[in-house]
């Protein structure tokens, strides 16, 4: 491209010819006002703040800095006598209209303007057109626009109804720059949307991901919407982001696996009692959780789904654990997060806390000392499982809460406690699609269904199957420091296999006599160690000696008895027997 | 085959409003009765220009000129006329200070020293029938550009008749044609012609009357004007208030596509190109140049920045060359009769370089405070002063001339110093106005110069786009400003606090619009100040306009109590007994002058409120 040479308040400088002024001067730091501009869309030119004195030969012109292209052998002057005095007029004109906004109140300290020789207007929008223009030019989703003419002009939805094609990308109130549009936060919505969503589309998921960099929802990103957009691909300075990046399968060929798939909650739709789905008001433990977050939807503030502060809370022990219709294991985590909870209620808000419990499992390091601590808060414990949370109210302290009905063991009576929000302390159940994992990795699952440990003592991260280790809550209920332990332990079993070099195996395993061997595959699904695999070209079965345990299914599964059990080949086993009964032989 | 006697009657749009289509059916209907239709043919034309004195019948080869032609006249003109061969003296034109008629057009003054170029049809065909264009040598030209030029040899000869564009802006058309051409050819994207028919100027009739009356000079200019510039496709922009010249425009093109002179093909020449008309929808600012493309594209029509030309990059981003009207009506007979020809009219020597004269004619609508209110067209370098006293007539009811405006909006007023100035493009630029589409008003001692500027400006407010805050808010408080001097709440530095601002807009608005609003202001601050110093120290309108200034008082001295003026009062202001002075209540005044209008006594003056007070 042609490069051109030019002068701007007396600097010589260079640039591609007919590069608008603005983006020059900003180049040599050379300040200019806007008002109408924006780096990520095209110049408008239509506040005229930006006006500038053009000198080429004889011929003087005023024309706008940010889209007016630099000629060859121009003269600019940005602050001229004539430029400062047609910037003031205008200055005070945008008064007569928005006289209290204060972008422009600020340009009118710059420019000494005391006095608004038109008056102050109480209007706040200045006609700037960037949220139409970032609408319908760079979102794609077109739903504001310009109407009527002349000092009638002003900007809205068609017909000035609520658009549905609104998609509440909020770029419009982002460029603004009189604030004249503004975002606002539907509290109840809020609520609701608590459980898991991103807050932006482009967001990094939580403050402990790693890697800890932002990731696109493909299912809220304007882009994937609109086709419009992708103002982070416009900012991102190392252009780092790609919209078309699609989901890639890889294939690596590893020694050991740790499995740590995690747990899921349980299900507190299946305790209709409780009234969670029904209720605005009843959360589960991870939606409370979530509430109480910094980085959370309400920036950690306890709210009801309205958006008031809670009175009084009351939060119901072993949802779903314990329970001989449910699971009948205690999930180890819910009394000490519930003590969590409650101390938080009380450190945030003036509410009443209940806690309905069977037993306090605090077993942990300082778990009993902080139990202590609550019950010096003023937490009221009360003893015995929850049977109904409901809103139907029997007298006047009942109206407009949720009211739990439980019996008091202590005191003997059954109780109705009316309170502002309930929470669900919801166990922990195997994560969904544990069946196929432990069918993958061909390990067992315990009657809970969390996966099987190879010894429940000894070797509780190791699993039946050699190189096959299971870490964290996937192998049982378990909280945070408990699974960091599990971990360690499991990376050092991987490690020690890793750094040994050479590793005894079994002596009593199975080989496959490849002559004898048909390819017929019977003992290939049979092996629970994952030890057969059939070579394709050769079409013959072989066992690797390192898995192979020497269960001998697979031994008597061939029918042509391809596969030899050392140790235990039938010869072997007849001479064993003989051997055994030697002392009674004549007798036979 | 021609017949012994033509009459002529007109049909522009003020002798229609007039009822000259009754007229045109009632003499032809006459002559059947009479027997005779084998020799007298009626032809309705375009406007014949004299619109004060409509409808108008002129009858040749006799170039007898008839004015003020009603229905019931029929019978009388063609008994007396046609039959016997005695013009009707009644219906003949009478000057206002003369006794006696003037029968023969070309005697009549206001005919005498017009120079038809562009409207050198009107009057004598029929715009609905593309025969009679054919007949007075129209696509002539057409032919001759498709088969003995080249289009580089017909941009050369419009290059060299220095034509400069007719809408206002005057610049060279000849050398916008070549960088619509240049810049189609080396962008490799084909350009595209279009015709500014959106004529917005108050009072500016000149391009409807053109495509009124002779809408095939304006097809066969744009046709060879894509020859010169390469293209297939033209547009012509028409406002939405213009429908008969819109369905005449339309029919021409129709008969025009039916002779093979549009659509493809044309005339064997392998030159392919039509023209599509779209209609306007009553917005001033779509007669700006990126504003009309705007709106051809479908969008809203609004104006942008003219850095990037829009011979390079106009509509939907192609090359696009827009001229007036009044530009390609010339076109036919410069190709027809040479640049030179052109050239020698108007002023200055343009065969080097168009912008050191301005050749041809220009249109004009003369109206206001003129007796001959009506379109005429004269070389450029005419003086003021020839118009509007030797053409137009002078000043009637005896009143003095004040001022003239000309460009409407966009231009200024000129006072009596300037009656001698040569009217072309540079001097009127120089003197504070300018040409722009052809509006001439006229203006007497009883306009008040505000009060024009406040018109102005207020028009200005409601057409504006409103896009740049400097017109938007400058014209709203210039308007604001405007009022208060008119109401008499001016204070000693409005004046220059509007001169301010008006200098403000035509350095930092986005179009022409809001660049030139400041004209009609800055003019008559300039020629008329002591008017605006009155209205501001004094509280006076001397023009007796302005109606928060002045009163009306009835004479005790002259009113004889005829009782005239009661009826038409629209608030019952008047009271009196007959023959007995009559009394104005002047809270229920409403200062509309309708009793000034019907006082034949003379009994009924505007008087300063300042005055008034003073004396009571």
């Amino acid at each position: 491209m042609k490069t051109i040479k030019l002068k701007i308040n007396g600097i010589e400088t260079e640039a591609e010819d007919r590069t608008p002024i603005l983006t020059i001067a900003n180049r040599l730091g050379i300040k200019i006002p806007t008002l109408c501009n924006h780096p990520i869309i095209e110049p408008y030119g239509v506040c005229r703040v930006c006006t500038v004195e053009v000198r080429s030969g004889k011929r003087v012109r005023m024309v706008t800095a940010c889209n007016y292209p630099a000629v060859n052998g121009i003269e600019v002057f940005t602050d001229s006598e004539r430029v400062r005095r047609d910037r003031k007029l205008i200055i005070e004109l945008l008064m007569s209209r928005c006289g209290h906004v204060p972008v422009i109140e600020q340009l009118a300290a710059e420019y000494g303007i005391t006095e608004p020789q038109f008056g102050r207007g109480d209007d706040d929008c200045i006609l700037c057109g960037l949220c139409v223009r970032v609408c319908q030019d760079v979102i794609g989703a077109k739903v504001l626009g310009f109407f009527s003419r002349g000092t009638t002009r002003e900007v809205s939805t068609a017909y000035g109804e609520t658009s549905e094609k609104c998609i509440a990308c909020g770029a419009c109130a982002y460029v603004c720059p009189t604030g004249a549009i503004q975002i606002e936060n539907d509290e109840a919505m809020v609520q609701k949307e608590l459980p898991l969503g991103p807050l932006t589309p482009v967001s990094i998921p939580f403050m402990q991901a790693v890697p800890h960099q932002p990731v696109i929802d493909r299912d809220s990103c304007a882009h994937f919407k609109t086709g419009g957009c992708k103002v982070c691909e416009m900012v991102c300075e190392p252009k780092a982001i790609d919209h078309k990046q699609q989901d890639r399968i890889e294939e690596i060929e590893v020694g050991s696996v740790i499995l740590s798939t995690g747990f899921k909650s349980f299900d507190a739709h299946k305790m209709p009692q409780f009234g969670y789905g029904n209720y605005q008001n009843v959360l589960t433990g991870l939606e409370f959780e979530k509430m109480n977050s910094a980085s959370g939807r309400t920036g950690g503030k306890i709210t009801l789904a309205d958006g008031s502060e809670p009175k009084s809370v009351a939060l119901i022990h072993c949802v779903g654990s314990r329970d001989e219709h449910f699971n009948r294991y205690c999930s180890r985590v819910c009394c000490m997060y519930a003590l969590k909870f409650a101390h938080l209620i009380k450190e945030k808000t003036n509410a009443e806390v209940y806690s309905f419990y069977i037993d306090m499992r605090c077993f942990g390091k300082g778990y009993e000392e902080f139990y202590d601590r609550l019950l010096e808060e003023g937490v009221r414990f009360i003893r015995g499982k929850a049977a109904l949370v409901t809103d139907f109210p029997l007298d006047d302290t009942e109206v407009g809460k949720l009211v739990v009905r439980a019996e008091d063991t202590l005191l003997g009576q059954v109780r109705r406690v009316p309170v502002d929000m309930v929470v669900l302390c919801t166990g922990l159940e195997p994560a969904d699609g544990v069946q196929e994992v432990a069918h993958l990795f061909h390990i067992s699952r315990s009657p809970d269904g969390f996966f099987l440990e190879k010894h429940p003592k000894l070797a509780p991260v190791s699993t039946a199957t050699d190189g096959v280790f299971i870490a964290g809550a996937c192998q049982g209920p378990k909280d945070i420091p408990d699974t960091v332990a599990q971990a360690s332990g499991a990376a050092a079993q991987v490690l020690s296999m890793m750094g040994r070099g050479e590793i005894e195996v079994e002596a009593a395993t199975c080989y496959v006599e490849e002559e004898r061997c048909a390819g017929c595959r019977v003992c290939n699904t049979l092996c629970p160690m994952d030890a057969i695999s059939f070579n394709e070209e050769k079409k013959k079965t072989s066992i690797n000696d390192v898995l192979c345990k020497g269960c001998g299914t697979c031994a008597a599964a061939c029918p042509s008895s391809a596969i030899v059990p050392r140790h235990f080949t039938d010869i072997q086993m007849l001479a064993e027997i003989e051997g055994a009964l030697y002392d009674v032989r004549s007798t036979l | 085959m021609a017949k012994r006697v033509e009459v002529l009657a007109c049909t522009g749009t003020g002798c229609v409003a007039g009822g000259s289509y009754d007229v045109a059916s009632a003499i032809a209907a006459e002559a059947q009765k009479k027997g005779l239709s084998d020799e007298v043919q009626v032809i309705r034309t375009g406007c014949q220009g004299f619109c004060a004195r409509g409808p108008i019948v002129i009858v040749q080869p006799d170039n007898i000129f008839y004015c003020g032609v009603e229905k019931k006249d029929a019978a009388l003109l063609v008994e007396e006329h046609l039959l016997k061969g005695r013009p009707v003296k009644k219906l003949l034109y009478t000057p206002p200070e003369g006794k006696a008629p003037v029968p023969a057009l070309k005697d009549i003054p206001f005919f005498a020293k017009q120079r038809l170029v562009v409207l050198r049809n009107r009057g004598l065909i029929d715009p609905e029938k593309i025969d009679d264009y054919i007949a007075v040598d129209g696509y002539t030209a057409l032919a001759k550009a498709l088969t003995e030029m080249t289009p580089e040899q017909v941009l050369d000869e419009v290059k060299r008749s220095g034509i400069r564009g007719r809408g206002g802006g005057g610049f060279p058309a000849g050398v916008k044609w070549e960088s619509a051409r240049n810049a189609g050819i080396h962008r490799g994207v084909e350009p595209v012609v279009v015709c500014n028919a959106d004529e917005g100027d108050p009072g500016a009739f000149m391009d409807r009357s053109i495509i009124e009356c002779d809408p095939h000079s304006v097809v066969e200019g744009m046709i060879i004007g894509a020859r010169a510039i390469g293209t297939k496709e033209g547009f012509v922009y028409i406002r939405n208030e213009y429908p008969i010249a819109r369905e005449r425009l339309t029919k021409a093109l129709e008969q025009a596509r039916e002779y093979g002179l549009l659509g493809k093909n044309i005339l064997g020449s392998g030159m392919d190109f039509d023209i599509k008309i779209v209609q306007g929808a009553g917005a001033f600012v779509c007669g700006e140049s990126t504003a009309l493309m705007a709106s051809l594209e479908g969008n809203v029509g609004e104006p942008r920045a003219k850095y990037i030309h829009t011979v390079e990059f106009g509509y939907k981003n192609r090359p696009t060359n827009l001229n007036n009207v009044e530009t390609w009506a010339n076109i036919p007979l410069i190709i027809n009769r040479g640049a030179k020809w052109f050239a020698s009219m108007g002023t200055g020597d343009v065969s080097e370089n168009p912008w050191n004269g301005s050749s041809g004619t220009k249109v004009f609508s003369l109206v206001g405070k003129i007796n001959n209110t009506g379109l005429i067209e004269v070389p450029m370098g005419i003086s003021l002063r020839e118009i509007i006293f030797d053409i137009g007539g002078g000043i009637p009811g005896g009143h003095k001339f004040k001022a003239v405006q000309t460009g409407g909006p966009s231009g200024g007023c000129l006072p009596e110093s300037s009656l001698d100035m040569s009217v072309d493009f540079d001097t009127l630029t120089e003197a504070g106005s300018m040409m722009g589409s052809g509006g001439m008003i006229v203006m007497d001692d009883e306009t008040c110069m505000v009060d024009i500027a406040r018109y102005f400006i207020e028009f200005l407010t409601d057409e504006s786009c409103g896009k740049c805050t400097p017109c938007r808010e400058g014209l709203r408080q210039s308007l604001a400003l405007l009022q208060r001097v008119a109401d008499g709440k001016g204070k000693p530095g409005d004046i220059d606090l509007l001169q301010g601002l008006a200098s403000m807009m035509q350095d930092c608005c986005l179009c022409a619009l809001g660049t030139s609003a400041a004209n009609p202001v800055l003019s008559t601050i300039q020629n008329f100040r002591d008017e605006w110093e009155a209205h501001i120290n004094e509280r006076r309108c001397p023009g007796g306009v302005c109606k928060e200034l002045i009163q009306f008082a009835i004479d005790a001295e002259k009113c004889d109590g005829c009782h005239a003026c009661v009826r038409p009062c629209p608030g019952e202001a008047i009271t009196g007994e007959v023959k007995k002075l009559h009394a104005l209540d002047l809270t229920k005044c409403t200062k509309c002058g309708a009793c000034i209008e019907v006082c034949k006594r003379d009994a009924i003056h505007k008087v300063q409120r300042s005055d008034w007070r003073a004396a009571a």
